[in-house]
């Protein structure tokens, strides 16, 4: 089959701007599902790798102050493989750059030798001296904020004493990927440090010589977590233990895992879309390719070719444009799913990345958009072969077109459109078609760039509607109710509103999920309850009020009995049943009258801090203040809270919807440029002869032009329609512990894609009409009837 | 000499939706080997669909035909396209070549499925295209030149059968007279039975018999008793 060979790959030369963009369309598609995947199986990896290589517990425990021989308990414990005991405390940072207090975390590195467990990758310097008890390491994310570096110093309040710290290393920690205050929503690496001195130096601060207060632990595979999570709660019930958790309970894995499951929304939801839009476009575009080559096939089985052997001949030729696609998606693909998950790596403080993808994603990509091209083939191909050749050889016999309705349009309009909406008409799957695929076009852009606004309104709605304070104030401990007038007090404090925060687990039946009731007073105007629409709801008498993630979570319904147990070693114990469910984007909110939150706790009126509002002008004393206040532990800026929710919804989601969009943009050009093409060579000749009869070169463009006019603007509302539905299947997939992307598409999202696509039509339409000047009249006059 | 085709009440109708078309309402036919046969007829009168019929591109509605001792009727598609691949080559009145393909390769589309075929250039020059011009694109050549071509692609193969429908109709006198030329070297050379389509009664001429349709039917079946060379056609 030497010549047919030659054939193809001659035609495919001269079909090259049409091969291209149908085998960009097919890029686009795999490219995605590469990309998508890829970034976020490498992640996925990485973390693995890196968990495993540091050594990550697997079960992390706290106490006031546990025996050493306590630990010998614990690592007896059936299932434990290994254990380690350290001293894990706060302290308040004074730092230079700062007019607000910082926070940090400190833990205690072994005086010989490195960690068992959660060992540390230092980025520079080394672990500290024992000898030397102000010598400290920090996380890199705090040293690189603030400009910190090996041999700086910096001030700190540990259990009341102000040290100057020097930073003698740098370093990260799987423990540390991100880290956040306790309490806090989003890590925030200015005001929160996490800072490691050696075990001697933290013991003689905190008087936990022989003790500690930190334990963690990793399993024995196949062991029972939670039977030793039992266990250790046994063993530290007396030493003031505050409840073992494993990773589903640690901050940063926590935190992780929700950004990771974002990637994989962002991922698993749009690309399959992207890759069945692409290969459905495939399939449309080559059957109306080969569609047109009816009078070739019909000559080849004239001249004895097989239909099997004229079949695969087509069969080839799409193939090839399949396969350029293909190879073109892989490269592209592999290519910014690598620059991704560097990306993301760097995001996620991961200390290398591991860049890894499954065979099976490249071979399923292949797969379907040479499947759906080879089914596109087939199609037409078939449709010609079953025909006597005779018969395919011959132009298809003139359509009969019906007068119907546009009968009595003839008098009132052209010629020329009676021809546009008389080809509609005649040909209404074909015109179905192409409008579809033009509002996959639309859908696809509708669906990856939704998540901008929708991400505005959660912004909105979460720091203008709901939390409105300017800064909350954390206590050191809960104090009675009076200290909220030694809050008022303080400089620049215009409004104060107390809060109490008990962290507890809450069940329903065996759902269980660690959350903090937020106790607040029902006449809280700061920080408040909204609904959807951001109206204010009133906090109930009684009972508990859950976000709908959480109520979704739990499986609890207004009326429903909750089971709580407080998580502050004194485990108490009550059910309360829900008398209302919020929205809520952000974290698992649950919230309660203070009132009856302190009536639970039985330990008084107590309060944990406040929400307030800030005279702007007198905020640096209030600082200045603070810093010299040993009641209060931290304060927390909203504008700082929210600017860092934007950061991270910006750098999870919008990064990834970023790319799709381009890629979209990529298909809607494909599409439309294909459709006109092809509309053009199925119709050449008749335009042709229209050109012959004296029609001018714009009378003929339009006729071409307009009817693709006319389905596009049909497409864009149906493309609105599709798009919403995506658009609602990634919200899904985002959807998180830590945040979920509410489904709103505003206008300007529709706008905007059906600006993008009207763009690729026009440009479309101006290379089809160069086209048209072109059309070759006296080869019409020449040949056929 | 035996009869190559026995051509038995063939009739043809075609439907396009709920039209019907009676393109051929009977015909009884035999045809000679080694003969050169000449249809004349008006338009629409049933030339190209007998001709499509006894070249296996199409089927009869009614009727049998025979290409030898083999009935061709209601053999299956495998079947009718090995029967053109390896007795019949067809000449069309618009060349239907393959534009992607040149002169020589257009010719080799046929010979490298052929059983036993000649050089693509033998036919070629056979066909009477001047070598400078074998290697051209079809948009390259004359109408004329390119239906030279498509009369040495359909030889190649040394066809028992040549199936001509209007092969002058869209080239001017002079380069028809020498595609009829090239047709009659064909015949006289290799002895290929050749039925030839044409509006030009002139042409009639150069034929050992000359059929006439009317409306479906051979109306009409001439002898000649002296044929004409080509040279001596014009029009
Ligand atoms: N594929 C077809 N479908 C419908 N009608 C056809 C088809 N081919 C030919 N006809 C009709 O059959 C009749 C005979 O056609 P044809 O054999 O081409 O005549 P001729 O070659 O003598 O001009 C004509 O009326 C023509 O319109
Ligand atoms: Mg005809």
């Amino acid at each position: 089959m030497r010549m047919l060979d030659r054939k193809l790959v001659r035609e495919l030369w001269r079909l090259r701007a049409q091969v291209f963009s149908i085998a960009l369309l097919v890029a686009a598609g795999v490219a995605t599902l590469v990309l998508g995947v890829a970034t976020y199986q490498s992640l996925f990896e990485t973390r693995e790798a890196y968990y495993d290589r540091s050594r990550f517990a697997d079960v992390f425990a706290q106490a006031s102050r546990a025996p050493e021989h306590a630990l010998g308990a614990i690592e007896r414990i059936p299932g434990v493989a290994m254990a380690e005991s350290r001293i894990v405390d706060r302290a308040i940072l004074d730092l230079e750059d700062m007019i607000e207090p910082g926070s940090a975390q400190l833990v205690s590195v072994p005086d010989h030798g490195e960690p068992l467990l959660n060992t540390l990758y230092m980025r520079a310097g080394a672990l500290p001296d024992p000898t030397q008890p102000d010598q400290v390491v920090v996380n890199e994310g705090f040293a690189r904020v603030h400009g910190l570096d090996l041999g700086d110093s910096f001030g700190a309040i540990l259990n009341g004493q102000r040290r100057d710290l020097r930073i003698v290393g740098i370093a990260l920690s799987p423990e540390f990927i991100y880290s956040l205050a306790p309490g806090a929503l989003m890590p925030d690496d200015r005001r929160f440090a996490i800072v490691w001195m050696s075990r001697r130096a933290l013991a003689a601060a905190f008087d936990l010589e022989g003790a500690f207060s930190s334990v963690t632990a990793r399993l024995l595979p196949g062991a029972l977590e939670a039977d030793v999570i039992d266990r250790i709660d046994d063993i530290l019930a007396s030493y003031g233990g505050l409840g073992a958790h494993g990773r589903d309970g640690q901050q940063s894995n926590v935190f992780l895992d929700a950004e990771l499951q974002q990637l994989q929304g962002s991922s698993a939801v749009l690309p399959p879309i992207f890759l069945f839009i692409a290969a459905f476009l495939v399939n449309l575009t080559l059957s109306r390719l080969i569609a047109l080559e009816r009078e070739q096939i019909g000559l080849m089985k004239a001249l004895g070719y097989s239909s099997l052997a004229v079949a695969w001949h087509y069969l080839k030729f799409v193939l090839a444009i399949g396969a350029i696609g293909v190879i073109i998606g892989f490269g592209a693909g592999s290519w910014l799913g690598r620059e991704l998950a560097n990306l993301y790596s760097q995001y996620f403080h991961f200390p290398y990345l591991i860049f890894r993808v499954d065979t099976s994603v490249y071979l399923l990509a292949a797969t379907a958009t040479m499947a759906a091209a080879s089914l596109g083939a087939a199609k037409a191909v078939w449709g010609v072969v079953r025909l006597s050749p005779s018969v395919a050889m011959q132009p298809a016999a003139p359509p009969r077109y019906r007068r119907g309705f546009a009968t009595g349009l003839a008098s009132r309009f052209s010629q020329a459109t009676v021809m546009i909406i008389r080809n509609i008409v005649r040909w209404p799957l074909r015109a179905v078609f192409t409008m579809l695929g033009m509002a996959l076009a639309v859908s696809v852009l509708v669906a990856s760039m939704f998540a901008y606004d929708a991400i505005d309104h959660m912004i909105d709605l979460t720091y203008y509607k709901a939390e409105r304070q300017d800064a909350s104030i954390v206590l050191n401990l809960p104090r009675p109710e009076g200290a909220l007038f030694d809050i008022e007090r303080l400089p620049g404090i215009m409004a104060a509103e107390p809060v109490r925060a008990i962290p507890v687990e809450l069940a329903n039946g065996h759902l269980t999920r660690r959350v903090a009731i937020d106790g607040r007073h029902r006449d809280a105007t700061l920080s408040q309850l909204v609904d959807e629409d951001g109206r204010w709801v009133p906090l109930p008498e009684t009972g508990l009020v859950l976000s709908d993630w959480l109520a979704r979570t739990l499986e609890l319904q207004v009326g429903d009995l909750a089971r709580m147990q407080t998580l502050d070693g004194r485990a108490i114990t009550a059910e309360i049943p829900v008398t209302a469910i919020v929205r809520s984007y952000v974290g698992s909110a649950v919230y309660m009258d203070l009132g009856e939150l302190n009536r639970i706790m039985g330990d008084g009126p107590l309060i944990g801090g406040a929400n307030i509002r800030l005279d702007p002008t007198l905020e640096n004393e209030l600082f200045a203040r603070i810093k010299q206040s040993p009641a209060i532990v931290g304060v927390s800026l909203q504008s700082l809270a929210r600017e860092a929710l934007r950061e991270t919804m910006d750098e999870n989601i919008l990064l990834m919807t970023g790319v799709f969009a381009i890629l979209a943009s990529i298909i809607a050009f494909g599409v439309i440029y294909n459709s006109a093409r092809i509309q053009l060579s199925e119709r050449g000749r008749e335009l042709a002869s229209l050109r012959v009869l004296g029609f001018t070169k714009a009378e003929v463009s339009w006729i071409l032009l307009a009817e693709l006019a006319l389905l596009t603007l049909l497409a864009l509302p149906v493309g609105w329609l599709i798009g919403f539905g995506l658009a609602a299947a990634m919200a899904i997939g985002f959807e998180t512990e830590l945040f979920r992307i509410p489904l709103i598409v505003e206008r300007s999202t529709y706008a905007m894609a059906s600006l993008i696509v009207l763009a690729a039509a026009l440009g479309s339409a101006l290379i089809v009409r160069r086209r048209v000047g072109r059309l070759d009249l006296i080869e019409v006059l020449k040949t056929r009837e | 000499m035996g009869a190559i085709f026995r051509i038995e009440g063939i009739t043809k109708v075609y439907r396009t939706g709920d039209v019907e078309v009676h393109a051929l309402r009977g015909v009884d036919l035999k045809i000679e080997a080694g003969e050169f046969l000449v249809l004349l007829g008006p338009s629409g009168s049933g030339k190209s669909t007998l001709v499509n019929i006894v070249g296996a591109l199409d089927a009869p509605t009614e009727g049998r035909i025979y290409f030898g001792d083999d009935e061709l009727t209601g053999r299956n598609d495998a079947a009718l396209t090995r029967f053109r691949r390896n007795h019949v080559g067809f000449v069309f009145q618009f060349y239907n070549l393959v534009p992607s393909l040149t002169a020589r390769e257009n010719v080799a589309l046929v010979t490298e499925i052929a059983p036993n075929p000649m050089e693509p250039g033998e036919a070629l020059e056979l066909a009477g295209l001047d070598v400078s011009r074998h290697d051209h694109f079809p948009a390259q050549l004359s109408g004329g030149e390119q239906q030279r071509v498509a009369i040495a692609r359909a030889i190649a193969k040394r066809p028992e059968v040549l199936l001509c429908d209007e092969p002058t109709g869209a080239l001017d006198s002079k380069t028809g007279v020498r595609v009829l030329e090239a047709l009659d070297t064909v015949n006289s050379e290799l002895g290929t039975t050749t039925l030839v389509i044409t509006h030009n009664v002139s042409i009639g001429g150069m034929a050992h018999r000359v059929i006439q349709f009317g409306d479906g039917r051979v109306t009409d079946i001439r002898t000649n008793a002296k044929r004409i060379r080509p040279s001596e056609i014009s029009w």
